[in-house]
């Protein structure tokens, strides 16, 4: 057999050496490491962050971000539920001790009306001001064309805040 | 001498073994965990489900409930304690506004705070189309408290979790 031909045939049917087998568990333990605890992908499911991510979109959840650092006002975020296998994808508008409101689908924060480029045809959104508690964040998506009633949003812990899309 | 054949007849028998043992001695995590699974099944609809297949369902549902759940749902009327036979019926009227209906569960952490009891925290999807075509999707995360009676895992307890407060 030819030497390319060896070559092929070994990268296809490569021989079970102890070498071979680390080498197989180090790139599966990273992998683990990398796209289990990291860089999570994930598929976006709803339209609650229209127009910024679609309905069907692909990302990864990246934690190194808010393992080291505390989220921003108008980050979007990453919010876990019972794990990571279902999260849900929101945008941070007020930070704690801020008094969040929405009137006449403006974002009111501290009696301020706060610009928001991302959102596109609000709705007539009213909720009377409150206050952002302790180690909390308060997130919505920007979709803010639906009816507030089915929009899921609000104030969450800090602690369940696990990471950022990668783009 | 050890051949090929011994080394590969042992793992068979190891195999077996393993298999056996999950399969007779089923650990209560594992009899826990199947108790969302049937739940999951009875809630799950299919199109064009026949009335029989629906009543079993149904009664399914309530065979999983402990004599008095309670039940927990912040800012909703159906909050607290239920009968097997009310949850049912909550469930089957439930049903009825779906053409199709999906129950998911996922990440379930199972603790056992005390014997015969189990606490545990999920995240639960539902998806569905109405009757009327609108398209349905929730997310949930929910905290249920099983407990063992008579060899029986049931659920007593369901509260959903208020991950987002407005």
């Amino acid at each position: 057999m030819s030497p390319a031909k060896s070559r092929v045939r070994q990268f296809f049917f490569p021989s079970l050496t102890p070498k071979f087998l680390l080498r197989v568990g180090a790139v599966g333990l990273s992998a683990y490491l990398i796209f289990g605890h990291l860089c999570i992908p994930f598929r976006i499911q709803g339209i609650s962050m229209e127009p910024t991510y679609g309905d069907g979109g692909f990302n990864f959840c990246w934690r190194l971000p808010t393992l080291f650092s505390r989220p921003e006002r108008f980050d979007v975020v990453a919010v876990r539920l019972a794990g990571t296998r279902v999260m849900l994808l929101k945008r941070i508008v007020a930070l704690e001790g801020e008094r969040i409101e929405f009137r006449d689908g403006r974002l009111l924060i501290d009696g301020k009306k706060i610009e928001e480029p991302y959102v596109r045809y609000p709705s007539q959104w009213n909720l009377p001001p409150r206050q952002v508690e302790k180690d909390n964040v308060y997130v919505v998506g920007d979709n803010r064309n639906m009816p507030m009633e089915t929009h899921h949003f609000g104030q969450t812990s800090m602690k369940r805040i696990i990471g950022v899309p990668l783009w | 001498m050890v051949t090929i054949k011994h080394i590969l007849l042992a793992l068979l028998i190891v195999i077996a073994g393993i298999w056996a043992a999950f399969y007779f001695f089923e650990s209560d995590e594992r009899k826990v965990k199947k108790q969302f699974v049937k739940l999951s099944e009875g809630v799950s609809k299919e199109s064009a489900e026949s009335p029989i297949a629906m009543a079993q369902k149904v009664k399914s549902i309530g065979s999983l409930i402990s004599e008095s759940c309670e039940i927990k749902i912040p800012f909703d009327s159906f909050s607290g304690r239920n009968t097997p036979g009310e949850v049912s019926a909550y469930a089957a009227r439930g049903r009825s506004y779906f053409a199709t209906l999906d129950l998911k569960f996922y990440d379930l952490t199972i603790s056992f705070p005390e014997k015969g009891a189990a606490d545990v925290t999920l995240t639960a999807r539902l998806t569905g189309k109405l009757a009327a075509g609108e398209h349905v999707e929730e997310t949930r995360e929910l905290r249920c408290v099983l407990k063992k009676t008579e060899k029986k895992w049931l659920f007593t307890e369901l509260e959903v979790v208020e991950v987002l407060k407005k």
